[in-house]
């Protein structure tokens, strides 16, 4: 994406008719013009306060809105630069969209956004996860769920499948599908805390909202994938 | 990334694979995983009630290659040891040996917490406080 270095004196006023902007708008609101694409957050770039619980229909009218504006077409005449601004938008608004939208992927975002780590990211960093914090109470479950897993493949290498195994690994599974269900609800309760504090500026509970929220993702993240290995070996047969 | 030739030893050929029953008080369990890939593992020990040494270890572990590898390496590691001298083995111990990509290290992280969960297991069962040696604890 080509970003435009920009002074910050420059950065608040349009490029082309030199309005004072506010915020990183796509379009200048007084010439509308297309304006180069700052470093903003996917919030902002949908004016929209850092908060989880989203209008999500006006949500997808503002992005059908500002992708019609960024139409190629309506810019063929405009300046190269104007043309790799408008392209550079459009991307970055349809990746917008596409976090925004998503109720997992939108509260990722906005845990990154406000700096709480995230167990996957520091997986990926190699660096240390405490395994005490993974769900204690899920272990045992998830061990027995793999040695099933494990029994029933071995079977089905010898040409045989145990009925009842596979009735306990569905079993197992619409028990871990109702957690996952579960969590999502959680989640949705989670999301007020979030709001709340950040609407009341309160620093305290929105520390905490995040380290729940972070930890309740960990918990979504290990019943994923229980229940898509599940599936793949049922799958399979 | 290629696995190195130890961390294929141990995941073509893993030492110490099975189960000991965690329902003796000479065993002790540990369970551990890692959410974000799906890895667990079961470390088991079995610890000579007189000389504190870890006689039988045994593990299963549900992961990718270096995570089988670094916990059959703990088992081997902590068979003919002490307790005590169990604790003192580190992740980065196990990273070197197997020579582990930064993206693995948390498989070493888990084995090393799973001897310590099994270690603390049986310290609970017979009655060793966590943080004590066990060899403190024996002369009394």
């Amino acid at each position: 994406m080509a970003i435009v270095e920009t002074s910050s004196a420059d950065a608040a006023a349009c490029r082309s008719c030199a309005a004072p902007l506010t915020g990183q708008p796509a379009f200048c609101p007084a010439c509308g013009k297309v304006q180069a694409p700052g470093p903003a957050d996917y919030f902002s770039l949908f004016q929209l306060p850092r908060r989880l619980e989203i209008d999500l229909p006006a949500l997808e009218a503002m992005f059908y809105r500002y992708s019609r504006k960024l139409h190629p077409d309506l810019h063929a005449r405009a300046t190269e630069e104007e043309q790799q601004w408008s392209t550079a938008q459009a991307s970055l608004l349809n990746n917008a969209y596409r976090c925004l939208k998503d109720p997992v992927e939108r509260t990722k975002y906005l845990l990154r956004l406000e700096g709480a780590p995230l167990e996957e990211d520091q997986a990926a960093d190699g660096g240390r996860v405490n395994p005490s914090k993974a769900p204690a109470d899920l272990l045992e479950e998830v061990f027995e769920l793999n040695l099933q897993l494990e029994e029933l493949r071995a079977n089905r290498k010898l040409g045989e499948d145990d009925p009842f195994l596979r009735r306990d690994l569905e079993q197992s599974k619409t028990h871990f599908v109702a957690q996952l269900e579960a969590v999502d609800r959680e989640l949705r309760s989670l999301w007020s805390a979030w709001d709340e504090a950040e609407e009341r500026g309160d620093e305290a509970g929105k520390t905490g909202a995040k380290r729940d929220l972070a930890a309740l993702l960990h918990r979504r993240t290990y019943l994923g994938n229980l229940v898509r290995d599940v599936n793949e070996t049922l799958g399979d047969l | 990334m290629a696995y190195s030739d130890k961390v294929i030893d141990h995941y073509n050929n893993p030492r110490n694979v099975g189960q000991l029953d965690k329902s003796k008080s000479e065993v002790g369990t540990g369970l551990v995983g890692a959410p974000e890939c799906g890895d667990v593992m079961r470390l088991q020990i079995r610890v000579n009630p007189e000389t504190k040494v870890i006689e039988e270890a045994k593990f299963k572990t549900f992961g990718c290659g270096s995570a089988i590898a670094s916990s059959s390496l703990a088992t081997e590691w902590v068979k003919g040891r002490t307790v005590d001298e169990a604790l003192q083995i580190k992740n980065t111990d196990i990273v070197r040996e197997l020579a582990l990509p930064p993206v693995k290290i948390h498989c070493s992280v888990l084995a090393e917490d799973a001897i310590r969960a099994a270690i603390g297991d049986w310290k609970k069962k017979n009655g060793v406080a966590e943080g004590v040696p066990a060899a403190a604890a024996a002369a009394n």
